[in-house]
């Protein structure tokens, strides 16, 4: 199975988790990592190392992080592309994301889980008016 | 005047220059400067595909961020520079950039450092580079945010870490 590490500033990555174990309940092969104002790039990085191997089964890793650009995202990159490891960075990480990919990575390649991951995410943004307008319509 | 702010952050660009320094001025160039950077290409691929929308990065060496800066291509634009260490501040006006601020970001712990505060550790060297910027006549500020005051930081340094500032 594809493990996953959600890695954010602060607590976000803990609550999502905890967010998502409320919708699918508990699961093997998740882990998380927080950005703390104290924390170097490299001293995070060497703790996104570590949660990747922790859920690595064989199947490769789906890195999922908050916010394009910043140091959650700059760690897992720079691991990604020094390519010890099968895995993908995703940005943009929510709980919509999270529970698609919870409920569907049983036995779903890392490939197929990178567009669940990014439909999940573009879908999960919808505002009530627009839902309402297209049912009624 | 083309160069807006001088930074030095250990973490480069990440989440606070895209969204809030980003959203305080309008940066058209960040160059991150640093001669460890510059020479590493997975950095220097990375640092540029994470450029804000309309900006452009450019990762220089501390000697090439300083000959841009003073050239006319850089007349016309809006330029954030960021450097990793107060050393780097300091080689950069040696290399002659006018600098009249050099603000301290994320300064992380690093073997042999010192704690100013949760944001903030400084070595030795980081120390003896303030001070001859502070004897340079170069305001010395502090500010993780661009809401966070502007004041003079080279005082607290001196009142906590004595033993290196003086």
């Amino acid at each position: 199975m594809v493990g996953i590490v959600i890695v954010s500033h602060g607590d976000m990555a803990d609550g999502l988790l905890d967010a998502a174990h409320m919708i699918v309940g508990e699961q093997e092969g998740l882990a998380t990592v927080s950005l703390r104002e104290m924390d170097a790039v490299e001293g995070l990085m060497e703790r996104v190392a570590t949660a990747i191997e922790k859920v690595d089964a064989g199947d490769g890793v789906l890195v999922l992080v908050d916010l394009f650009g910043a140091s959650p995202f700059n760690a897992s990159a720079r691991l990604a592309m020094q390519g010890d490891s099968n895995m993908e960075v995703i940005s943009g990480v929510s709980l919509p994301m999270l529970v698609e990919l919870m409920v569907q990575r049983e036995g779903e390649s890392l490939e197929k889980l990178v567009q669940v991951a990014l439909e999940a995410g573009t879908s999960g943004v919808r505002t009530l008016s627009q839902t309402l307008n297209r049912t009624t319509s | 005047m083309p160069v807006m702010h001088v930074r030095m952050d250990n973490r480069l660009i990440h989440g606070q220059i895209l969204v809030s320094w980003n959203a305080e001025f309008k940066i058209h160039h960040i160059i991150v400067t640093n001669d460890q950077v510059a020479a590493d290409p997975l950095q220097v691929t990375l640092l540029k595909a994470v450029a804000p929308i309309g900006a452009t990065v450019s990762v220089l060496s501390i000697k090439d961020c300083v000959a841009y800066c003073n050239s006319p291509a850089a007349d016309n634009e809006n330029i954030f520079i960021i450097a990793k260490f107060p050393e780097d501040g300091l080689a950069l006006v040696e290399e002659g950039l006018d600098m009249p601020v050099l603000n301290l970001g994320n300064q992380a712990y690093v073997r042999g450092s010192k704690k100013l505060s949760n944001t903030v550790y400084l070595t030795e060297s980081g120390v003896k580079a303030l001070k001859a910027l502070h004897e340079k006549g170069i305001r010395i500020t502090c500010r993780m945010m661009p809401p966070d005051p502007d004041s003079e930081y080279w005082p607290t340094v001196e009142k906590k870490l004595p033993e290196w500032a003086t």
